[in-house]
């Protein structure tokens, strides 16, 4: 029996090999290309073991893939192979209230899960800005956060348990139910983050949080991005700690106004929107706080807990990354050097710097990100029909990534290494790169787990 | 391949980024990328750069309803359905088709409707005129009194009416004319009270050619209609269908007409339409039943026409009985009848309905809707309750 035949009986005929659905699979938001020989879509942990366990035995590449929405090729097969369509293991296991933890499949969309838990007034509080379609399973995989990680924290503080295949077929949990263990190495937030290349992710017991009873925007304009970029440790410093902290550049906030011109943000400056939340009184309190730690520095304040203002403003913070396309068609968002992280007092400095880098190579960025944690998202714009366009913004997107490494940041804050940054990985690592190698191995001693990624 | 409609620019900025999983109604019920937009683009750029040839992309690109959801969420401003249907007149060019594709395109060239229906067009306008005029079964077309009912030589003349041009033409559509004569009926005495007649000889819109592909052969029936509409002095068409509103607004070049769907022109009306109600010792009655509305993808999110067929029907039965669906407007769900999906993969089109049903607010007794397409697949999805067009609604209302 050939490869073709044998996948499709594990998958009992849930498998393909049809060029124009291999095809389809061939790519996702990121420039990185790569088309796998079948895809095979499991809809147990038991089939991904066999299939595991087959493509081990002969050496065949194994890729997961939730919804394809990530942006630095990690779930694209860029040596072919088996791709794993994990999107039809989708359930939510179980919600468990009383032990503040809900169990699901990796290829459960993510709203799906906060759809699921808002009832018990509960919810899960990493949320990319994919989560209508991107899939726990990757978001795990990519230690994928969000806007409110500033105050909740990563992908990596909700993973209580992972039951995961590993490269021989071997199903193992890397945890437990409890909300704390102490016992050896953490094998859950080593598989956080590893992108599909030392196991398969089956299925996740994750943490929940109680929804917050009221929650207050204030959005503040700086008249300069350094001013901006230091309101957050002014904010930090005045005993705030932010649920949001949302930073958009003078030109992202003028594509905003020119996309809808009476939106309501003001037109004099770089906007830090920052949220609170808790029980009323500390929302009240926070805000008041955290107005006053900026308004020496700000050009103007609002303060709102008004719910349509409130999602007036976060709908437009979102449309961001698609104004500029929407008004001008020549011009296409391209997610390169786009997830730049510092540590925070560095902001103001990578700030300057990706204005220096990109202007010098005669582009204008849109910056936005969490600033509360550092993270600065570059929007590079540019004619997809240009090849000399697509050069320049390569080139750039290079020196961007070296910036942050050069302030003692990182090429990914939150969307992940993949293939497309995984030649920056031993220059930010140093010596932990090899420690990282030395894990693939002893995991993974084929090769066969995600192949070309991490800078392996 | 010959891709010469294809937006080349359009085609290489879809980033890949997969928004548009989160909307596809086809998607969403097979669970396969090939069946969503961002996996149609890339097999379509296969075709383009000449890596994909063989018939495994058929079931990609003609699953696409056209619906234009994933429009309204594409980040990078990409227009699919564009060129989906790009790739369709590409393909069909070259004579790659489905079967079901070639039966259509056969079927409106044979009897210029995409039923296969050899009968008289406007046959339900025969039974009308011979209520509202005396006059016998072969006087409409004998006489040469038309069957557009209105223009200056014709009906309003039989019926003693000014000699005056008509200023509208409602455009009937295949799907009223054959499968819901009484609906056109209805339209047809609302409307035409209304100042509005009837193209002497209207014959399919074309909407079904061009959405799978076949522009060459819809453009006969665009110059045909597009004379008629000359002819008629008209400077007005209403759309009985939101297909056909959609092609003639958009795929016509109709200078100086404008195009509008029958609720839109109604409720623009609606003093002359209560005034011709008090003369006939009727008025529009409150219904006090409790409804939904669908919104038309064609008419909808492709032509924003959201606020008129809500505010008729809020006329009707109160703003106190009108249930928005769950997702409405922009993000309005399809009802997996168009762009030939029904026709050409009815199970995965009747899926689509039932998952638009699931959108129904409880305790509605009708789903009001204005295209006679999305009528027909909601109905057809089995639900319980009865799906009928906004002018049923209005004559419930109207009735004596």
């Amino acid at each position: 029996m050939d490869h073709y035949e044998q996948l499709k009986t594990i998958c009992e005929g849930r498998f393909t090999a049809a060029p124009s659905e291999l095809c389809c699979y061939s790519g996702d938001g990121s420039q990185v290309k790569g088309c796998p020989d079948f895809v095979v879509f499991p809809k147990t942990a038991g089939e991904v073991s066999q299939i595991l366990a087959y493509a081990n035995k002969h050496l065949i590449p194994v890729t997961a893939r939730g919804s394809g929405t990530g942006l630095a090729g990690g779930a694209v097969p860029v040596n072919g192979g088996i791709l794993l369509d994990m999107s039809q293991m989708n359930q939510i296991i179980s919600v468990d209230i009383n032990n503040i933890q809900i169990t699901v499949e990796p290829g459960i969309v993510s709203d799906r899960i906060n759809e699921a838990l808002k009832p018990y007034g509960f919810f899960f509080p990493p949320d990319p800005g994919s989560a209508a379609t991107c899939t726990i399973g990757g978001q795990i995989a990519n230690n994928a956060s969000g806007m409110r990680c500033v105050k909740y924290g990563t992908m990596k503080n909700y993973v209580l348990d992972l039951e995961v295949v590993l490269a021989d077929g071997t199903i193992i949990h890397t945890g437990s139910n409890c909300l704390k263990s102490s016992s050896g190495y953490d094998l859950s937030r080593l598989f956080v983050g590893s992108e599909g290349t030392l196991g398969i992710i089956t299925k996740a017991v994750l943490r929940i949080a109680p929804l917050p009873k009221s929650r207050k925007l204030i959005m503040i304009s700086f008249p300069s991005p350094e001013n901006a970029g230091l309101s957050v440790s002014r904010v930090f410093a005045a005993g705030v700690t932010p649920s949001a902290c949302e930073i958009m550049d003078k030109t992202s906030v003028s594509v905003l106004t020119k996309l809808d011109p009476n939106i309501i943000f003001p037109r004099d400056g770089d906007v830090v929107l920052f949220e609170v939340d808790g029980s009323k009184n500390a929302v009240d309190e926070s805000a008041e706080l955290l107005a006053k730690a900026c308004e020496d520095i700000s050009s103007s304040i609002l303060i709102t807990d008004d719910p349509a203002k409130m999602k007036e403003i976060w709908d437009a913070r979102r449309l961001l990354g698609a104004a500029i396309s929407k008004l001008d068609p020549t011009k296409t968002r391209i997610y390169v050097g786009e997830d730049l992280g510092v540590p925070i007092r560095e902001l103001p400095a990578m700030i300057s710097k990706v204005y220096e880098i990109t202007n010098s190579a005669g582009m204008t960025p849109m910056i936005y990100g969490h600033a509360g944690d550092g993270t600065v998202h570059v929007g590079l714009f540019i004619d997809v029909l240009d090849d000399k366009e697509w050069e320049k913004i390569h080139a750039t997107a290079d020196k961007l990534h070296l910036a942050a490494i050069e302030l003692g940041g990182t090429v990914s804050s939150e969307h992940g290494i993949g293939a497309a940054r995984g030649m920056y990985l031993e220059m930010q690592c140093g010596p932990a790169f090899d420690v990282m190698k030395a894990i693939k191995k002893t995991m993974d001693p084929n090769g066969i787990l995600n192949p070309g990624k991490l800078g392996m | 391949m010959s891709f010469e409609k294809v937006d080349k620019r359009d085609l290489y900025r879809c980033v890949s980024c997969g928004n548009c999983r989160s909307v596809c109604p086809a998607f969403e019920q097979t669970g396969r990328e090939s069946k969503n937009t961002r996996g149609r683009i890339l097999i379509i750029r296969g075709i383009y750069e000449g890596k994909l040839d063989d018939e495994s992309v058929f079931d990609s690109i003609n699953s696409c309803t056209t619906c234009g959801y994933c429009t309204e969420t594409c980040p990078a401003g990409v227009n699919p359905p564009k060129l989906v249907e790009a790739a369709r007149a590409g393909l069909t060019k070259t004579g790659k088709m489905t079967p079901t594709q070639m039966r259509i395109r056969d079927t409106v060239a044979q009897y210029s409707n995409t039923l296969g229906v050899d009968g008289d067009r406007l046959g339900w306008l025969k039974e009308a005129g011979l209520n509202e005029t005396g006059l016998n079964e072969t006087g409409l077309k004998e006489a040469g009194l038309n069957e557009t009912g209105l223009n200056e030589t014709g009906l309003k003349e039989a019926e003693g009416e000014a000699k005056t041009k008509i200023k509208a033409v409602y455009f009937v559509g295949c799907l009223d004319s054959y499968r819901y004569p009484q609906t056109a009926l209805k339209t047809y005495k609302i409307l035409k009270n209304l100042g509005a007649g009837l193209l002497e000889n209207e014959k399919c819109c074309g909407s079904p050619l061009i959405r799978l592909g076949f522009d060459r052969e819809a453009a006969d029936l665009i110059k045909h209609n597009a004379e008629q509409v000359k002819k008629s002095g008209a400077d007005t068409i209403i759309a009985g269908c939101a297909g056909c509103f959609n092609t003639l607004k958009n795929d016509y070049a109709l200078e100086g007409i404008t195009v509008t769907t029958v609720s839109e022109y109604i409720l623009s009306h609606i003093s002359e339409l209560k005034d011709w109600l008090a003369a006939e010792n009727s008025d529009i009655h409150k219904l006090d039943i409790p409804v939904t509305y669908h919104d038309p993808c064609h008419s909808g999110r492709h032509n924003r026409v959201f606020d008129a067929p809500r505010a008729l029907i809020r006329e009707i039965v109160g703003a106190g009985n009108f249930k928005e669906m769950t997702n409405i407007r922009e993000k309005s769900r399809c009802c997996g009848g168009g762009g030939g999906v029904r026709s050409g993969y009815n199970e995965l089109s009747l899926a689509m309905a039932k998952s638009r049903l699931r959108d129904v607010p409880a305790g509605v007794q009708y789903i009001i809707t204005t295209c006679p397409l999305c009528l027909r697949n909601l109905s057809d999805a089995g639900g319980d309750i009865p799906v009928i067009d906004i002018v049923e609604l209005l004559s419930m209302a109207t009735e004596k």
